[in-house]
């Protein structure tokens, strides 16, 4: 698995993993508003996928039609959409792309289903390796009683009911989660994940983000410059253009 | 390569990893595929061939391509627009057909039905290789899939099929012209083009995976009586 560096993309992917109430998600926005005032060109993936296949895929988990195979089949088809037409043309322009989980996600999940950890492997063999994934490490139970505190009304797949683990969602989601942590753990090193220890408070967290992301990529590359150039028939916008350029 | 002999008695297996808990030996109907392009007959043999074992007492189920109740109407949506792009539209088909194996064909198998498929793995496999992926990945993609019992490729030249279709529909299907991969903009070419390239494919996969060429530039009754024959011999291996 190669990186997006190593394939001469112009962009970079940072991936953060980790399981739900690990603050992976609150780690990446504050990464990306920091990247957005230095002027930085990022995006941040909200994982939007075509109208067609997250229709699908929410009929397949509303009426529990999923085995672990079409489980696995129909999100490795919703990230093969989300990959080809919005991740590869932002790395292709040069963009530093933020990914809110990334294919370890399916590994682990997946596997933790039954799926054969080299067949799901094949399949996502088209997604080039992030140049950087920070794995967000918590103890199992502070992330358990983060999500479980409130007491939300978990999904079907969501509590990996389908297992067969318990017949009590919470406890089947805990049994659950234990496994899909054991898997991440154990792919940690083939991946090169950086384990950040989650449990640390956000500010600390956030500082520890921002300096690996300085030192793995050299963001002067990655500054907004003058807008590009736009088709003559179009009006130039001053307004607009000092913005931009304010921005840079 | 062969194109009269009854196919020899296989024992069970999957291609690649399978589905898991899965007990093959418990599987005793008979998967049988029938493959070629629109307008190689596929689906008047598969209606006869429903007749004759029914007749004769076997139970069928019939499976083919964009029927699962999973995927089928957003995969036909998807089609309509071709706003997906192909390694998505691949792995939509191979969900499409992951569902139908799991819930109809090995279960029908299981209860000893006779499954008749319009098109199987080749077929998906055959349209993706023309359109540039990599064979390795989808044989692991595929690898879910159970080998058939035997397997029927309806083989007639890109020059008769577009005669067929013409004279079926007096219209060139969009896909089956293989449009999207831009090979002419005039869909008469394109049609003959694509088809040769997918006979092509199949030629390729004829060499991995084993499957009975029929020469369906013949008589309806003909192909149908050299059908019968080889299931015959199928059933009667038992």
């Amino acid at each position: 698995m190669k990186t997006f560096a190593e394939l001469n993309f112009p962009g970079r992917l940072v991936a953060v993993e980790g399981l739900d109430g690990s603050g992976k998600s609150t780690q990446i926005y504050l990464l990306k508003r920091w990247l957005e005032a230095e002027g930085i060109k990022v995006y941040f993936s909200s994982w939007n996928s075509s109208e067609l296949v997250k229709s699908a895929t929410s009929k397949g988990k509303k009426r529990e039609l999923l085995t672990p195979t079409t489980f696995s089949l129909i999100h490795a088809t919703d990230f093969a959409d989300r990959y080809e037409r919005h991740l590869l043309p932002l790395l292709r322009a040069g963009y530093i792309v933020l990914c809110d989980r990334y294919v370890f996600t399916a590994f682990a999940r997946d596997v933790t289903r039954g799926c054969p950890p080299d067949w799901v492997r094949g399949i996502y063999s088209f997604a080039a390796k992030p140049d950087l994934t920070m794995f967000f490490k918590t103890d199992l139970e502070v992330s358990l009683n983060r999500i479980l505190e409130g007491r939300p009304k978990l999904k079907f797949f969501e509590a990996g009911m389908d297992l067969r683990l318990s017949s009590d969602p919470y406890e089947s989601f805990r049994i659950f989660q234990g496994r899909i942590l054991e898997q991440y753990m154990a792919m940690s090193e083939e991946f090169n994940f950086v384990v950040m220890d989650a449990n640390q408070p956000v500010e600390k967290q956030q500082t520890i983000v921002r300096k690996l992301v300085g030192d793995r990529i050299d963001l002067s590359k990655f500054k907004r410059r003058s807008p590009l150039p736009l088709p003559p028939s179009f009006p130039l916008d001053p307004a607009k253009e000092a913005e931009e350029d304010m921005a840079a | 390569m062969k194109t009269d002999s009854a196919p020899a008695k296989k024992s069970r297996k999957f291609f690649g990893h399978g589905i898991q808990r899965v007990k093959l030996e418990d599987l005793a109907g008979k998967l049988i595929v029938v493959e070629g392009a629109d307008g190689s007959g596929r689906s008047t043999q598969i209606a006869r061939l429903v007749e004759w074992l029914e007749t004769c007492g076997h139970a069928t189920v019939q499976v083919g391509l964009k029927r699962s109740t999973l995927v089928s109407s957003e995969l036909e949506k998807a089609q309509e627009g071709n706003i997906l792009s192909r390694t998505t539209l691949s792995l939509f088909y191979a969900t499409d057909f992951a569902d139908q194996l799991e819930n109809i064909i090995l279960p029908a198998l299981k209860a000893g039905f006779i499954v008749l498929a319009d098109r199987y793995i080749y077929t998906l496999m055959a349209r993706d290789m023309v359109r540039g992926m990599d064979e390795a990945w989808l044989k692991n993609v595929y690898g879910i899939a159970l080998e058939p019992d035997a397997v029927f490729y309806l083989s007639l030249e890109p020059e008769e099929l577009v005669q067929r279709n013409l004279s079926k529909s007096a219209a060139l299907d969009y896909w089956e012209s293989g449009m999207d991969l831009g090979l002419s903009r005039d869909m008469f070419d394109s049609f003959v083009k694509y088809q040769a390239a997918m006979q092509g494919a199949f030629r390729r996969l004829q060499k991995t995976y084993d499957f009975t060429i029929v020469d369906a530039n013949r008589s309806v009754d003909s192909v149908t009586k050299q059908l019968r024959k080889e299931i015959r011999a199928l059933l009667d291996g038992e």
